[in-house]
């Protein structure tokens, strides 16, 4: 074994031109295949982090009339208490009981509709890390006489409002009566998600509460899990304990992004089947003509007596060191790409509109270690199976014939 | 003296193509150990059929080809490579070397294909080298030996494994006429000192007074077998 090892490794690299391009070409696939994983991954951290960690957490749970009408009148019967029980449960991370509903703010100049949430400053902090994303001003923390709100930068500037500013909410109350109260804008929050940025105020429940004239409201428990790949069964888990609630995930809560994650997935698994394919083809292709150029020496070799399986792991072997030497020169420049795109970020050309839908204009690829050892394994199987071929056509030839091919 | 081979009734068809192409005619020989043979005849007339099919390389249409008692034509291509690995040596016309093998790795790769050791392989592939005169190109590859040396690695390549007989394929077909003739002193000299069966296919005239035995094929049947007094 340890001098075919040796004429393979010769093989290799007797027409150094063509092995020099098939491992660029293997290179260039590894590198390709490990940047769009790194922006895929990217793109589905900012996702998550700006969507689902920020805003809709993993886990909502509701009064079933209030998706359709997001209003006071459809409470969660024993809220507080169903929160307590749920922050209980295994798996469960934090969790932040809301009074949330739907209503007005309006400053001196504009009125626009909003989503007030009113929560626990220091669950809501856990749970979806609102004091993190505040540009501007405290988190709760000030003590005005006109309770504060916490509103989203995009809310404050469309309502010429700053930090520090008053504005008036108006909601209905529990038995449908509207209210209006005024608060002062004490802190300023940026998330990616104009739309969320632009209609989401934060107050505390206990002023809500007391406005809408239940001082025990919750109309909205966001959970956060440990393990986010868990949603589906904790969402289920939840569903079954709560028949009377609507329990909804993530994926539930924003389809769009549950959708455009799906998407990044499918068309990833397809971006590296097809440079993985192209570079197989190509390495097929090296060896089926070193292959072919030396009819006459693999004659010999079967002629004198060297076993058909020998000549097959010999051609093989050729493909597989070409695909190992392509594979660790790829997987460290990939590292060396990804490190370094890592630190400055790759601006995505155009991104900047879509914004709005929660996509970032800067992502920061990062791929974990498991993924390059993934690659490289897939680079080194599909290269023994490219090999096939070409060694299946050395070990078909006639000895006889062959030794004379010109 | 031993018969090495023995060919009874050898005939062989080619019916891949458009007309069947009769290659060997009911050919039977026998081949003593130590003889120095030529297979001479025009193009065409079965000499590397011949061989091919004693060779184990090509199979009969009929007839049976007798090794150490053994009928090859009978054997399995599995038990073929093995049968030829130990007891047939190969030089061919174009000499067919690896390439990226040096002379000493070339002689010893048929040894190692044997399964011999390693010390067992080195001296014999030294010894080997040494008796055609490349005692010095051990280590060098083919590509900087001149034609008439690789073919003298060949022969040592032929030899290493202690094969029953050798057989050579036009083996001076490329070489010039020093070469030539000092290939065939080497061989002249192992046939003799050594009591190696040669069985050439030829066209060339200094083979052909070299050789002790001379079968002239035509047409795929024996024409001829003659045997002569030479030194």
């Amino acid at each position: 074994m340890k001098t075919l090892a040796k004429i393979s490794w010769r093989n290799i690299w007797r027409n150094r031109t063509r092995t020099l391009v098939i491992i660029t070409a293997l290179v260039l696939g590894i590198m390709g295949g490990v940047f769009s994983a790194a922006i895929r991954l990217a793109a589905e951290e900012q996702q998550f982090e700006d969507a689902v960690d920020n805003m809709i957490s993993h886990i909502q749970i509701h009064h079933p009339e209030f998706i359709a009408n997001p209003e006071p009148t459809h409470r969660i019967p024993d809220g507080r208490q169903a929160a307590c029980n749920i922050a209980q449960r295994p798996g469960v991370k934090s969790v932040s009981a809301r009074s949330a509903f739907d209503g007005m703010a309006a400053s001196a100049n504009m009125t626009t509709g909003v989503r007030i949430k009113g929560v626990d400053p220091i669950a809501e902090a856990e749970t979806t890390r609102l004091q993190e994303l505040l540009t501007d001003g405290t988190y709760f923390s000030e003590e005005w006489r006109l309770p504060p709100v916490i509103a989203g930068r995009r809310l404050a500037k469309e309502l010429l409002s700053e930090q520090g500013s008053r504005i008036v909410l108006t909601f209905q109350g529990v038995e449908g009566e509207m209210v209006s109260a005024s608060f002062r804008i004490e802190g300023l929050y940026s998330v990616t998600s104009a739309a969320f940025e632009e209609r989401t105020v934060y107050v505390r429940n206990t002023d809500i509460n007391e406005l809408i004239g239940d001082p025990e409201a919750v109309t909205e428990i966001a959970i956060l899990l440990d393990d986010v790949d868990e949603y589906r069964e904790a969402a289920r888990e939840l569903q079954d304990a709560y028949p009377n609630l609507k329990v909804r995930h993530w994926a539930d809560l924003d389809p769009t992004l549950h959708y455009a994650l799906e998407v990044l997935d499918q068309l990833l698994i397809w971006l590296v089947g097809i440079i993985i394919l192209g570079v197989s083809f190509g390495l097929l292709n090296t060896i089926l003509m070193s292959i072919l150029e030396r009819v006459r020496e693999l004659g010999v070799l079967l002629a004198i007596g060297m076993k058909r399986f020998k000549v097959f792991s010999m051609v093989v072997m050729e493909t597989t060191m070409i695909s190992i030497i392509g594979g660790l020169i790829g997987l460290i420049l990939s590292y060396v790409m990804i490190r370094i795109l890592n630190v400055h970020g790759v601006h995505i050309p155009g991104a900047e509109g879509l914004e709005d839908f929660g996509f970032a204009s800067v992502l920061y690829p990062r791929v974990d270690l498991p993924f390059y050892l993934q690659i490289g394994a897939l680079v080194v199987v599909f290269a023994i199976l490219a090999s096939i071929y070409p060694a299946w056509k050395a070990i078909r030839l006639a000895p006889a014939e062959a030794v004379r091919e010109e | 003296m031993k018969t090495v081979i023995k060919t009874n009734g050898l005939s062989k068809t080619y019916t891949n193509t458009a007309v069947p192409v009769h290659a060997l005619k009911n050919v039977t020989l026998e081949f003593k150990e130590g003889e120095f043979t030529a297979i001479v005849g025009p193009s065409g007339s079965g000499k590397t059929t011949f061989l091919n099919v004693i060779g184990g390389l090509d199979k009969p249409t009929e007839g049976h080809v007798v090794i150490d008692n053994v009928d090859i034509a009978t054997m399995k291509e599995s038990q073929l490579f093995d049968f030829r690995l130990r007891h047939i040596g190969f030089v061919f016309q174009a000499y067919n070397l690896i390439p990226v093998l040096t002379a000493m790795e070339n002689v010893s790769f048929i040894m190692l294909l044997q399964k011999q050791s390693k010390r067992e392989m080195e001296k014999r592939a030294k010894e080997m080298l040494e008796q055609v005169g490349l005692s010095d190109k051990l280590d060098i590859r083919p590509s900087q030996l001149s034609g008439g040396q690789q073919q003298r690695v060949a022969v040592a390549r032929a030899l290493a494994s202690k094969p029953n007989f050798v057989l050579a394929d036009e083996p001076t077909a490329n070489l010039d006429t020093e070469s030539a003739f000092n290939l065939l002193d080497i061989m002249a000299r192992l046939n003799r000192e050594e009591n190696i069966t040669l069985i050439f296919s030829t066209h060339d005239q200094r083979v052909i007074d070299r050789a002790r035995r001379v079968i002239t094929l035509v047409d795929g049947a024996v024409d001829k077998d003659e045997h002569f007094e030479r030194n």
